[in-house]
């Protein structure tokens, strides 16, 4: 089911939602909806990763930092092992 | 060596996130926080709900992932690349499919057959092993 709802975007959000919608082919309507099950999609993923630190501790800071690290190696595109950190 | 736009969890990834590893969640922890919503096969989530008990954890887990449904074309395309891959690991070609058409990275366990998946669709694979 598909409803309509009246948004107010600045003119520059607008613009640049029309410009992105038409290089991916779809509409300004379904563009934004992607955005948005996009941002809620991250949202629940957030929570259940609060609900897996209150279950086994929260993340040390070396921790967050090899996980960013982890990350911008994989999106470089660098091949490779790294050494597991199991539960503590 | 090319950028990555999209990250990919295998079965092994899951399996991994279902036990706890505490650097799985961090990766998907900075992915998410950098507005990354990681991807699975159905074939990989189903793989690791066979063998993992804890489900609480990899469903929390799932919860920041999208699950790619597969559809009629799909499941033909999977067993082609199977049967270029000679390999009979439907879950592992499915990953390397995955990674194929989002440009994605890949978090699972080191395996033949996700090597030879990629090999068979002419794939870079970049692969975190776990």
């Amino acid at each position: 089911m598909v409803i309509k709802r009246s948004v107010s975007l600045t003119q520059a959000v607008a613009d640049a939602v029309e410009v992105a919608a038409k290089e991916d082919g779809t509409s300004f309507s379904a563009w934004l909806s992607a955005a948005a099950e996009r941002q809620l999609r991250i949202r629940e993923g957030l929570s259940g990763v609060a609900n897996y630190e209150d279950q086994e501790g929260p993340f040390s800071a070396e921790e967050l930092a090899a996980g960013e690290a982890l990350l911008g190696r994989l999106l470089s595109g660098v091949t490779g092992v790294a050494s597991r950190v199991r539960r503590r | 060596m090319s950028r990555r736009t999209a990250l990919i969890y295998g079965a092994g990834a899951l399996r991994a996130g279902a036990q706890g590893d505490r650097l799985i969640w961090a990766l998907h922890r900075a992915a998410l926080r950098n507005g990354l919503v990681p991807i699975v096969s159905v074939g990989a989530l189903a793989d690791a709900s066979r063998t993992e008990e804890n489900h609480e954890l990899l469903e929390e887990l799932i919860r920041g992932c999208e699950v790619e449904i597969l559809d009629r074309n799909g499941a033909l395309q999977i067993g082609e690349v199977a049967k270029a891959a000679e390999t009979a690991d439907l879950v592992a070609v499915a990953t390397a499919l995955l990674a194929d058409e989002h440009n994605g990275a890949v978090v699972s366990t080191r395996q033949n057959s996700l090597r030879a998946a990629a090999e068979a669709l002419g794939h870079e694979l970049v692969l975190y092993a776990i």
